[in-house]
């Protein structure tokens, strides 16, 4: 019960700089389920059919999004719950009736093979955001003290996941430079199918020309990604999270793939923010501050 | 009746869908949105199909379905970002269309409407491997060509 204790912390006395980070983090994820939402729902019109079913697209024929603008009308709804559920109106339901209309949006978007994994951590924070409403939603500090708590758990253990996934996939021999040899020459023609040209960068060139710079580079990579799971604990938090933004910069100046949304969001929850909150800045003294901070507990 | 404490119904909560989130993904090949294992680049030194488009509209091409290596590629490598077209998509619908069907070549014009009323496009798909020497070898096989009012396929691929 103690590894649960530390990592919801139910005891801990609540403080200004805790709610207020937390009304920030929201609205990052918020910010950002709006920008899949009107990135995807133009996009979505342009699809003739349905390559790859996922998710529930396997049990419902997706291809009426594909016509008649019904993926911007999806859009509109997601922003309107999103919005509803961030500012506490109709609060038990409406992240989780966003997430419900996200999900059919990402399969739409997602039907004709790729499978986007850019997307999910995003898609995590709202299913956090509303099982926390949906359970906790009478409590603001115990609904912010889930929702947290659900994040690292959820969060850690993708990326202890995805190591695993390689391991099994591959074993040990995974982070072999060759392999990111193949990669870079995958990600060239990409690269080149998006813009038009590939010119490598001074990294890529490096690992090109020595193979162990790109053996050492996924070796790091596996073990950032392996020990995710540090996400769960306090004390190592702050520096998985920095190993696993390196890893992100890494896998950028390799093979010129930026999840960057992961970047944000591993700064944002990776450090202890409302402790700095309440340790420097002083809600008494800075009127904005007090204002921002009234305004964030009215809809906590 | 007593009250559940928090930390319980906390743990309850993230446990169920603990085992929500695996069954979901053991029955769906490790996906179902924002469920997921992860499992990106799990597979290393597999061979890889990614695709390209050439613009040959000012391009006078000998054999249009040659196959070829990078510099072999006729005309110019169109961009398709800014026709809003994710390259993944259209890999995606060569590697995984196995009979082309009306339905499957209209939905790769669709994804390039945009360029087809005064180009002709060349789609090919690009194959990746390690030869012997661990070193990556990428050929580029024509698949679709397109005009304003023409697709031709080439010979190789199941028609219906």
């Amino acid at each position: 019960m103690n590894f649960w204790n530390n990592l919801f912390k139910t005891d801990k006395k609540p403080t200004k700089g805790e709610a207020l980070f937390f009304k920030i983090f929201e609205l990052f994820v918020i910010v950002f389920v709006l920008k899949y939402a009107w990135q995807w729902g133009p996009y979505i019109q342009q699809i003739g059919e349905v390559v790859l079913p996922l998710g529930i697209a396997q049990y419902v024929d997706v291809s009426f999004m594909f016509e008649h603008n019904i993926s911007l009308v999806n859009a509109a709804l997601i922003s309107v719950f999103a919005i509803l559920g961030f500012v506490r109106i109709f609060p038990k339901y409406s992240y989780l009736i966003a997430l419900a209309f996200f999900h059919l949006h990402y399969v739409s978007r997602f039907s004709l093979g790729e499978i986007s994994h850019g997307s999910n951590f995003i898609g995590m924070s709202l299913f956090a955001l509303g099982l926390g409403l949906f359970f906790f939603g009478n409590n603001p500090v115990q609904y912010r003290r889930f929702t947290m708590g659900f994040i690292f758990f959820f969060f850690g253990l993708g990326y202890t996941s995805a190591a695993i996934s390689k391991l099994i996939g591959t074993g040990l021999t995974w982070p072999s430079g060759k392999h990111l040899w193949l990669w870079i020459a995958e990600r060239s023609v990409d690269v080149a199918s998006a813009k038009g040209q590939f010119i490598p960068n001074i990294v890529q060139e490096w690992v090109l020309d020595y193979r162990f710079l790109g053996t050492l580079s996924l070796v790091f990579g596996l073990l950032a990604e392996f020990f995710g799971f540090l996400l769960w604990f306090d004390k190592t938090r702050p520096y998985i999270a920095t190993a696993l933004i390196m890893m992100h910069f890494g896998v950028y100046l390799t093979m010129s793939i930026m999840f960057d949304v992961y970047i944000y969001e591993l700064l944002i929850i990776g450090y202890p923010w409302a402790k700095l909150i309440d340790r420097y800045l002083n809600f008494e003294s800075n009127p904005l501050l007090r204002k921002t901070y009234q305004w964030s507990i009215r809809i906590s | 009746m007593k009250r559940e404490s928090p930390l319980k119904k906390s743990v309850k909560v993230t446990l169920v869908t603990l085992v929500i989130y695996g069954l979901l993904v053991a029955t769906h090949l490790g996906e179902f949105w924002p469920f997921s294992i992860y499992p990106m680049f799990s597979k290393a030194g597999n061979p890889w199909k990614r695709a390209i488009v050439q613009d040959i509209t000012h391009t006078h091409v000998d054999s249009l379905w040659k196959t070829t290596d990078k510099s072999g590629l006729p005309g110019q490598t169109v961009a398709l970002n800014p026709l809003n077209v994710n390259t993944n998509d259209i890999a995606n619908y060569l590697s995984k269309t196995e009979v082309w069907t009306q339905k499957k070549q209209s939905g790769v014009r669709k994804l390039l409407k945009k360029r087809l009323d005064n180009s002709t496009l060349l789609v090919y798909q690009a194959r990746g491997s390690l030869t012997e020497n661990d070193k990556p070898k990428v050929e580029f096989i024509p698949y679709l060509y397109f005009t304003a009012d023409t697709t031709l396929l080439n010979n190789n691929l199941r028609v219906k």
